[in-house]
């Protein structure tokens, strides 16, 4: 990571939770810290910083991604939702927030937003089939060592069968 | 106390902020001019630092400061005592010496503007060490520093027994290093204010733990150290004291007079916060010729760190599950080149059970009764290491609750006679066993004019579900609807709670948070008859107070905001300390049983648990969905025990070799079988008014000899090292 030859900032724009946000940030900075570090976005988390744990799992273009594995600058322009825009206005929660309360589907919370994101994902993805099994594995991305795995089965079953 | 709220499955009261990214972690803070810190970690296992060659590093853009043995300020050793609260596992402080004791241990610290930089200057720190020859597992430890001798309870005499016996069993069982592996890595943020406090948002499952230990550790009256945690992303045990890395990044924030922010990677989350030791157990069982235990020993060995000694404590529930006349159990410790051991939930019994229930299966088939019914004839309410008798045991209904919501009645015993497909079942089972324990604690509640209520406790919520339940009792003892109860926890300065640990939040904390919210409405009772107020010149003793509002018994009533208003008193505030677990009566421990099924399809050598039943006693339940989510984690966390997880250290050099998510492999989704949890809810009073006994650990005991036990049910194939990986159950080509 010698950073002699390469330029010490960048300009990238991303579309965040519906906002234009523009930053000058080094090449090195992982998207994942750049939500965290620089636009302090908390909500996003980091568990493992190595694509092995999904706590930084965010949509890109509505797409489930690990966060911590892509630099920002590679989203130049991109559609970023976390956690924090998951729900359409702060007043509410996502239905998936709902469910996730009612089921009592986490534990610490440090898992959540990558599990919510993942599911939100789930939600509109036909290639996942309906079967308990299908979703679990789907979401096997996404660790929960507390292990509260079968109310977030349970919580993303409930949202799906809704809609 | 209102029936309806104990126990009730309310949803958390902490739901919407971890539900919507607003719950703020340790690494979530960012007080203003705060810089970043990345740890240089040792690649070797034992030697010196010879050199530490920094320029590369300090010429790397943002670089602050790089601290290492030669210029880290000198600090002090915590104490490391339970008495007085500032227990630390590693009671090395970071960079005291150039002396290298495990992989992974502090080097070096680079502080630099950002996150980024700092990381990238780390990279750049070139060390060159002198190293030396490792004890890099239990079996080397032995070989080379020997055994330790710890704790022992001996009755009877468990080698004559064994040798009288005319039934018995004799074999040893091993387990591996286990990480704790909380989701939220360990993390630090420090900031020194101006007036010389040390402001610490640290990922602690004791705050008021933590700021002892700060406190000694820099030489500070602990009311000048503050710690945070007001969420925690788990912990496990591995949080329960600070780890080097907390007082690296205090120290640095210290010199530079400037905030600091720490998190510790994954990679070393392996090596230098604690883990759960490598245990070898030497059981032997006999019995008489009608099936009752003559003689139990278990005897342990486990492995420690060069610089602490930590036991892991295996038998400490095999000396009084089961009655028996003649036990014997030991433990003892060998130094290897490991970080420091520390708690891992359900330490001791965690991995204690799995040989122990193991063993009674074993037993039972030598004798050639079914595992149940041989756990029945043995069963005691009487806890003999103890002298005294269980205040509430209901074993033997929590065999029979979760044999019949699993089926058992349906087992055919014989070894492979269950198939489906290409599958072959195996159904095992075992009792759970954990202590319930109680320690002083003090809280304090407030009423407010807005017709809300404050509870304030040096506790934690490390995901149990804390805040909710302490937001219960409040709005049981003050008739309150839960939504106007805060429970605020997680801040060294409230009132001081017990460590998220043990079991014993619950059953610590709920009594004090009932007393104080009956000392807040004493309090208001006696504002009430001040002379401005709404029963100027009665007498507290005839005003009776019901949900929110007070009244005489002459038809007279006056809300908290008609008491506190005219005052001008923001609160009627109420201040409680209770005690520890009463002693010299009774026995407090909790039981249970797991039913398990596997399946296991020798052609594609494919092993699953399809199928818990769990039935467990932990006094009065306080929140039932809380609980039961307690429950089927640690059906979780367990099953990773049986099934996946170990930490290998190369026996060449003691490097962990899978110190990654990845490769130290943990349940997901995917592995998690139909869990039923049945709580049997039996109110313990005996331990405190509320009558619960805590939840977090029993559930993690018993689980991997229940999977073991059905795996042998199923393949014929006695695994007694964890874990129950494929290679073991698979055929000898």
């Amino acid at each position: 990571m010698d950073s002699t030859n390469a330029p010490a900032q960048m300009r990238v724009s991303l579309h965040i939770n519906g906002q234009l946000r523009q930053l000058d940030l080094p090449p090195n900075v992982v998207l994942l810290d750049a939500l965290r570090n620089r636009l302090r976005l908390t909500g996003t988390k980091k568990g493992c910083d190595h694509g092995q744990c999904g706590a930084c799992t965010v949509l890109v273009n509505g797409q489930a991604v690990n966060s911590c594995l892509a630099l920002a600058v590679m989203h130049d322009g991109d559609e970023i939702t976390t956690v924090e825009g998951l729900a359409a206005d702060t007043q509410h929660l996502h239905p998936l927030q709902q469910a996730f309360w009612e089921h009592d589907a986490y534990q610490c919370g440090y898992c959540t937003p990558g599990q919510l994101m993942s599911a939100a994902e789930l939600l509109d993805n036909d290639n996942v089939g309906t079967r308990d099994t299908d979703v679990s594995e789907a979401m096997s991305g996404n660790i929960c060592r507390c292990g509260a795995y079968q109310n977030i089965l349970s919580a993303i079953q409930q949202t799906r069968n809704a809609r | 106390m209102s029936e309806q709220i104990i126990g009730a499955a309310a949803p958390r009261v902490d739901g919407p902020d971890k539900l919507t990214g607003r719950a703020a972690y340790a690494a979530d803070h960012f007080p203003e001019g705060v810089a970043h810190a990345y740890g240089v970690y040792s690649h070797i296992a034992s030697g010196t630092i010879v050199d530490l060659d920094l320029a590369e590093a300090r010429r790397s853009p943002g670089v602050i400061e790089i601290f290492h043995h030669d210029n880290f300020p000198k600090l002090y050793r915590s104490p490391a005592t339970f008495a007085q609260e500032d227990m630390v596992d590693e009671t090395r402080v970071p960079f005291e010496d150039n002396r290298v004791y495990y992989a992974g241990q502090f080097v070096a610290l680079v502080v630099a503007e950002t996150f980024e930089q700092a990381r990238a200057a780390a990279y750049k720190v070139r060390v060159d060490y002198d190293a030396e020859t490792t004890a890099a597992n239990l079996d080397q430890a032995i070989e080379t520093n020997g055994t330790v001798p710890a704790d022992s309870h001996t009755r009877g005499d468990a080698d004559a027994a064994f040798e009288a016996a005319p039934h018995k069993i004799d074999a040893t069982y091993t387990t591996p290093v286990e990480t704790h592996n909380p989701m939220e890595m360990h993390a630090t943020t420090a900031r020194w204010a101006d007036d010389g406090r040390l402001v610490v948002y640290e990922s602690a499952q004791g705050v008021v733990f933590a700021r002892n230990a700060l406190a000694k550790i820099f030489d500070l009256e602990p009311g000048k150290v503050e710690v945070h945690a007001e969420f925690i992303g788990s912990g496990f045990g591995g949080k329960l004291w600070i780890w080097p890395h907390s007082v690296a990044t205090c120290g640095a924030a210290r010199e530079l007079g400037r905030p600091v922010q720490m998190m510790v990677p994954r990679q070393q989350m392996f090596t230098t916060t604690g883990h759960r030791a490598q245990t070898r157990q030497h059981l032997r069982l006999a019995t008489d010729d009608n099936g009752k235990l003559v003689s139990l020993a278990h005897d342990t060995v486990s492995a420690t760190s060069m610089i602490n000694i930590f036991p892991e404590t295996c038998g400490s529930a095999s000396i009084s599950l089961y009655g028996c006349d003649n036990v014997r159990m030991t433990h003892a410790t060998a130094a290897a080149n490991q970080g420091t051991p520390t708690h891992m939930r359900a330490p001791g019994a965690g991995v204690g059970l799995f040989a122990l229930e193991s063993a009674m299966d074993e037993m039972a088939e030598v004798i050639g009764m079914d595992p149940v019914e041989f756990r029945r004839l043995n069963y005691t309410d009487y806890d003999s290491a103890a002298g005294l008798p269980f205040s509430s045991i209901h074993l033997l209904e929590a065999f029979d609750t979760a044999a019949e919501a699993f089926g058992w009645s349906r087992r055919n015993p014989e070894i492979g006679a269950m198939r489906e497909g290409d599958q072959i079942i195996g159904w095992g089972m075992a009792s759970c066993n954990w202590p319930a324990m109680r320690m002083p604690a003090s809280a304090r509640v407030a009423l407010r004019a807005d017709g809300t209520a404050q509870v304030h406790c040096a506790s934690q919520d490390i995901g149990t579900g804390t805040y909710t339940i302490v937001a219960q009792t409040a709005a049981g003892e003050l008739g309150l609807p839960l939504d106007k109860i805060e429970a605020r926890l997680g801040d060294s300065s409230f009132p001081r709670g017990p460590i998220s640990g043990g079991s014993w939040a619950t059953a610590s904390a709920l009594p004090a948070v009932a007393a104080a919210a009956r000392e807040a409405i004493e309090t208001l009772k006696t504002y009430a008859v001040n002379p401005s107020g709404p029963f100027a010149g009665g007498n507290i003793d005839d005003l009776v107070y019901t949900a929110g509002t007070l009244k005489d018994g002459n038809g007279k009533s006056a809300t908290v905001a008609e008491v506190l208003n005219p005052q001008s008193l923001a609160s009627a505030a109420g201040d409680a300390q209770t005690g520890g677990a009463p002693e010299g009566e009774y026995s407090f421990q909790s039981f249970g049983a797991h039913f398990v099924e596997i399946t296991w399809d020798p052609g594609i050598a494919e092993l699953k648990v399809t199928r818990v039943a769990s039935a467990i006693d932990v006094g009065q339940v306080i929140n039932a969905a809380t609980a039961r989510n307690q429950v089927e984690g640690a059906v979780m966390l367990s099953l990773g025990s049986a099934l996946f997880e170990a930490t290998n250290y190369d026996e060449r050099d003691a490097i962990p070799v899978n110190n990654n998510y990845a490769e130290y492999l943990v349940p997901v989704h995917t592995d998690t079988p139909k869990i039923d949890v049945t709580l049997l809810d039996y109110p313990d009073y005996a331990l405190n008014e509320l009558g619960a006994r805590g939840i977090g650990e029993i559930g993690v005991t018993g689980f991997q000899a229940a999977v073991a036990n059905a795996v042998y049910h199923a393949t014929g194939k006695r695994v007694r090292d964890l874990p129950i990986t494929l290679d073991k159950l698979m055929d000898e080509a």
